[in-house]
């Protein structure tokens, strides 16, 4: 009889426990995602700084160069790999150019030299958009800035990327 | 573009220049368990590629929300149906309407769809994405898909 008692108090206290036990628990894993949620884009931020060795600045030559690399995109709190390209140059005042192939009118990729119609320029399939051999847009055709420019560094005559591109001001 | 919306806001305000559809068409089944690794095989392959091509041509095409069909029925069963959903989008209008897909069944019907084109890929039954010369396969495959595209266009 005492035994009895005794054991259903125990099976009380296990179920409160339990309860408990999951409760808390619950609690723990939906706060958690929300605190990570909530923090997580703020703490990281956008990490397309990080810089990417592309080539060697001796490699680079005035006929543009179609490069690809890989970088670390967050979005939000979801990280993922993803593939750049760049056009890389020198163009004739000697200034290097990394320019993005994303045309500025509707998102197309460019390619360059592509047409034979339009020789050194870079040419959008899309709508017929064109860009001069410094990546400029020209007027008449769609786009209506130039290919932007990737942010880059240069240390020890190497030449690094980062996945970022800015736009430029007008030539 | 695609169906998402930062993608939308621009479409709505471009519509003009976005003349092409691409909408892959997706069988599925759980009846036969090495078919199901086939098939989600295939459509995990489609998303590769359309994302590719999207990629590249993201200014004129816009890739709509796939159409989605059990594998063991019959193909002309769905006939109608399609061909409902891809005049609604020629209604729009969008000038040329791609059909893409694995699924061989779709070209013993190709006469019975109604102003698109159907572009049939061979696919691998089974593979590792993650592999060099899968991708390069990949790659050139895409590139030719792309022209084909592009050649409509001129
Ligand atoms: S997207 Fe390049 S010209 Fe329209």
């Amino acid at each position: 009889m005492s035994d009895k008692k005794h054991n259903e108090v125990t099976r009380r206290q296990f179920l409160n426990y339990t309860l408990m036990g999951v409760g808390g628990f619950m609690g723990a894993a939906v706060l958690a995602p929300m605190v990570g949620f909530a923090i997580d884009p703020l703490l990281k931020g956008e990490k397309e700084s990080d810089f990417v060795y592309i080539m060697d600045v001796d490699e680079i030559t005035n006929e543009p160069q179609r490069k690809t690399f890989v970088i670390d995109q967050v979005d939000g709190w979801y990280e993922s790999q993803v593939e750049r390209t760049a056009w890389i140059y020198k163009n004739n005042n000697g200034d290097i150019l990394a320019l993005s192939p994303v045309c500025t009118h509707l998102g197309c990729t460019v390619d360059w030299n592509s047409n034979a119609d339009f020789p050194n320029e870079f040419f959008c399939p899309c709508h017929f958009g064109r860009f001069d051999s410094n990546g400029v847009n020209i007027a008449g055709t769609p786009p209506t800035e130039p290919l932007h420019q990737y942010e880059y560094q240069i240390t020890d005559g190497k030449l690094y990327l980062s996945g970022k591109s800015n736009p430029r001001e007008e030539a | 573009m695609k169906w998402r919306t930062n993608d939308i806001k621009q479409y709505v305000q471009a519509k003009e220049y976005i003349d092409t559809a691409l909408i892959p068409l997706i069988p599925f089944s759980l009846s036969n368990d090495q078919q199901i690794k086939e098939l989600v095989f295939q459509k995990e392959l489609m998303d590769v590629y359309v994302n590719h091509i999207e990629q590249q041509l993201k200014g004129r095409i816009f890739l709509l929300p796939e159409y989605y069909y059990l594998k063991d029925d019959k193909i002309n069963e769905e006939l109608t149906k399609l061909n409902r959903f891809t005049k609604h989008v020629h209604n729009q209008p969008f000038k040329y309407t791609f059909l893409i897909t694995f699924d061989r069944e779709w070209r013993k019907v190709i006469k019975e769809l109604d102003d698109v084109e159907l572009l049939w890929i061979p696919s691998m039954k089974e593979g590792d994405l993650s592999q060099k010369e899968t991708q390069k396969m990949i790659q050139s495959q895409v590139k030719e898909i792309e022209q084909l595209i592009m050649d409509s266009w001129n």
